[in-house]
């Protein structure tokens, strides 16, 4: 029988009166965001948010890792490759818990993270509810923010002020607690998704004010021997080009941080090296000479600066930095410029006078002849029984041109892979700097490889690093993902072994490892690898992996007990950087 | 050591206290005082912290930390001669029949205290003022028996629009109100 109604509610949409329930919304909003890829880990406290997810699997990747914490730091490489935020789904408790390394990874290196972590329902917070951890109290100090929602209706304003927060400024990690009975209960309002743009309480500053542009141009311009120190910050910023023409113009001669490294190739003739405790000779040595330092987007973090208190006692510093708290907190400024790195090099490029600088910038050069002679050569003569790492990342170098994407662990490895390997193109080097967590590369390159597919990624690990995260080789194989990955094996946990052979009269105390079978371990997994135990395959070997379609692992048996040169002491004055 | 009164504008959101003293927290600063009150905007709270502290120096660091976090809309600190500020004491006094009677002529009139409440054998008596006066009041009081003492926090308006502020290298990122 066929009714026809005449009422008028009827005639209403379907579509207008549905509600939608949190966790719907936070796709809709992830979604809104132009979110594709997200890494994560399921559990009872984010189940309802999974669930939603089922229906948007044709919109949004979801990566299923195998440790919460590799899903942070995929989402890192993630998010360092594009240039955006990087999101992470966990559960609560231990789920949120394990994300906490990567998430204090993310602040210090100013990674735009997005970690939304599933929380017990809101009547049993604080009642020590199955696998309830207070994630606010624990993330506070180490987010760039963090929120708790618990209803449904705050979804949408929240995930657009997540993602500007993270995204905009100094970028950093931002945590979203969500609570099981906001991701299950319906909103009481209509979805509607508008993207922050400003918060009244939080208004980073890009464009420089003028006075302080004006007052470093003329320092610039009156310097004898200025020295550009280039750090993150630029690359943030994608400011690489702005950089390049602004050196070029003046012929300032540029070093780069640890994480600076790739945002000016090294064959630039403006390019000195990098700085740190195991950076290049000169570029150290040379600090100490400069009359006017120029620090674009860097923290003059203690690896940088040895002894804060005898550093570049002698220059000017122009300090140009999107955080004005980084500003005086460890070197003083005598012209800040606050802004964003890039909006500053182009407010500055015609304010500064054409240059060469020849005489200082070939200053360096000296330098270089004596780290070569002392350091670089002979680390490459191939004149020991076993292969050096020196020999490995430089071979490397080669066989990539210098454009592959390194992804690197924390010790030796990762010093030598970024004292040896020539980076060509911008955006390159892939490490964890300011927190130093080993086990960062394996999960980092695979977010990597996720985030830039027409990129060489490879990933260069310690033995020891290898072990923190080596389950995510799983996610990498599951995902089909190209990631090569080599392992530099010296049986030890080698830069605290150097550090006890230096300082603690080769005191060795726990840092040999009983290493199980790598390859195996690999094939395990489904990946295919092999170990190169001479020199004579060490170049076979390379190609073989960068041939392999699909990851690869190779594990090179590298000498036990190198060291990294040149190195400056922990607590010593950069200009007492030691060539042995 | 430098007494500093830091004054924070913020949002009133939850757990904005915690992010607040983690800052001093983490670099090993004692606070001595911390009253949080709204304040005359809806919504806008207002934290005045007391701290001591060697270095003016650091203290401008910890006001630039402060600054940073999302919801602080402004932050100034203050030395004490910028600033017009008070406390707030309760003595609670033991008047037993037969003890020595209060001299309340003084109290109200050299000391500038009031008695606010009078029970069966003690009374609670207001003194407000800076710590010195407080301090100088608790002395006087020494000669009956004292069986509690409670001092509020420090509340504070700054004699000037700005403070240290003014040394920052970017003035401008405070929100005034
Ligand atoms: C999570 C974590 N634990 C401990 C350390 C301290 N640490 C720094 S380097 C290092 C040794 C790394 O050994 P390996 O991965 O074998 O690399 P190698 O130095 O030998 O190249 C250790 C233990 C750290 N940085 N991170």
């Amino acid at each position: 029988m066929e009714t026809v109604s005449v009422l008028p509610e009827l005639t209403i949409e379907p579509t207008e009166i549905k509600l939608m329930s949190g966790s719907e919304a936070l796709m809709r909003s992830l979604v809104a965001e132009k979110v594709d890829t997200i890494f994560g880990y399921p559990g009872g406290a984010i189940m309802p948010v999974y669930d939603a997810l089922y229906d948007f699997q044709d919109q949004i990747n979801h990566i299923l890792v195998r440790h919460e914490q590799g899903a942070g730091h995929a989402a890192q490489g993630y998010a360092r490759m594009q240039g955006r935020a990087g999101v992470c789904l966990v559960t609560s408790g231990p789920g949120a818990t394990n994300l906490v390394t990567a998430i204090a990874d993310a602040l210090i290196d100013s990674t735009p993270l997005v970690c939304i972590v599933g929380q017990v329902g809101k009547k049993l917070l604080g009642t020590d509810a199955f696998q309830e951890a207070d994630v606010m109290g624990v993330t506070m100090p180490i987010t760039k923010w963090n929120y708790q929602i618990t209803s449904a209706d705050e979804v949408p304003e929240i995930m657009a002020k997540a993602f500007y927060i993270a995204q905009s400024g100094r970028p950093g990690p931002v945590l979203i607690d969500m609570t099981k009975s906001a991701q299950l209960e319906l909103m009481t309002q209509p979805f509607v998704y508008e993207r922050c743009q400003t918060i009244i309480s939080y208004r980073p500053r890009l464009t420089p004010k003028q006075d302080q542009v004006e007052a470093a141009a003329k320092l610039i311009n009156e310097a004898k021997r200025p020295y550009i120190f280039a750090g993150h910050g630029v690359q943030l910023a994608k400011a690489e080009e702005e950089l390049l023409a602004f050196a070029e113009k003046t012929g300032i001669p540029v070093a780069t941080t640890l994480l600076g490294q790739s945002t000016i190739p090294t064959n630039h003739p403006n390019y000195v090296g990098w700085l740190g405790m195991h950076g290049n000779y000169g570029p150290n040595v040379l600090t100490d000479q400069a009359d006017v330092i120029i620090a674009i987007g860097m923290r003059f973090d203690d690896r940088v600066t040895g002894d804060a208190s005898k550093y570049i006692r002698q220059a000017k510093v122009i300090h140009v930095e999107i955080d004005p708290a980084e500003i005086d907190k460890i070197i003083k400024a005598h012209a800040p410029i606050v802004g964003d790195a890039r909006e500053v090099l182009k407010a500055l490029l015609p304010l500064v006078k054409e240059n060469d600088h020849t005489v200082w910038r070939n200053e360096f050069r000296k330098y270089d002849v004596i780290e070569n002679e002392n350091i670089t050569a002979p680390e490459l003569s191939g004149d020991t029984e076993k292969i050096k790492m020196a020999e490995v990342i430089d071979l490397l170098s080669r066989k990539t041109n210098g454009n592959a994407v390194l992804v690197t662990d924390v010790g030796q490895h990762q010093m030598m892979a970024s004292r040896y390997y020539q980076f060509r193109q911008k955006n390159s080097l892939v490490t964890s700097g300011g927190m130093g967590t080993m086990g960062f590369a394996l999960p980092a390159a695979f977010g990597a490889q996720v985030a830039a597919p027409d990129r060489q990624v490879v990933a260069i690990i310690g033995d020891g690093c290898f072990q923190m995260t080596l389950q995510e080789l799983g996610t990498i194989v599951q995902n089909e993902q190209p990631v090569k990955a080599i392992i530099l094996n010296n049986n030890f946990l080698g830069m605290v072994r150097q550090w006890q052979q230096l300082f603690h009269s080769r005191r060795y105390s726990f840092v040999e490892l009983q290493n199980p079978d790598f390859v195996t371990i690999a094939k395990g997994f489904g990946m295919a690898g092999h170990t190169c135990n001479e020199r004579e395959t060490l170049s076979d070997s390379l190609d073989q992996m960068l041939a392999f379609d699909g990851p690869y692992l190779l594990e090179v048996i590298v000498e036990k007990e190198e060291n990294v040169f040149p190195m400056v002491p922990a607590g010593a004055s950069v200009s007492q950087i030691r060539l042995k | 050591m430098t007494t500093y009164t830091i004054c924070i504008f913020t949002g009133n959101t939850i757990g904005l206290l915690n992010r607040i003293t983690i800052i001093f927290t983490r670099r090993r600063i004692n606070i001595e005082s911390l009253t949080v009150s709204e304040t005359e905007r809806k919504g806008v709270s207002r934290f005045t912290i007391v701290i001591r502290h060697e270095s003016r120096d650091e203290v401008e660091k910890i006001v630039r930390q402060i600054r940073k976090i999302v919801e602080v809309l402004a932050v100034f600190g203050y030395l004490n001669d910028e600033i017009v500020f008070n406390e707030i004491a309760l003595f609670k006094i033991s008047t037993p029949l037969g003890s020595k009677p209060l001299d309340v002529e003084t109290i109200n009139k050299l000391h500038k205290a009031w008695v606010v409440y009078w029970g069966l054998d003690y009374v609670v008596i207001e003194k407000t003022g800076n710590e010195t006066e407080i301090f100088a009041f608790f002395e006087y009081l020494r000669q009956y028996e004292i069986l509690e003492f409670v001092r509020s926090g420090r509340v504070a308006v700054g004699k000037t629009e700005k403070g240290l502020v003014e040394y920052l290298p970017e003035a401008e990122w405070a929100y005034y109100l």
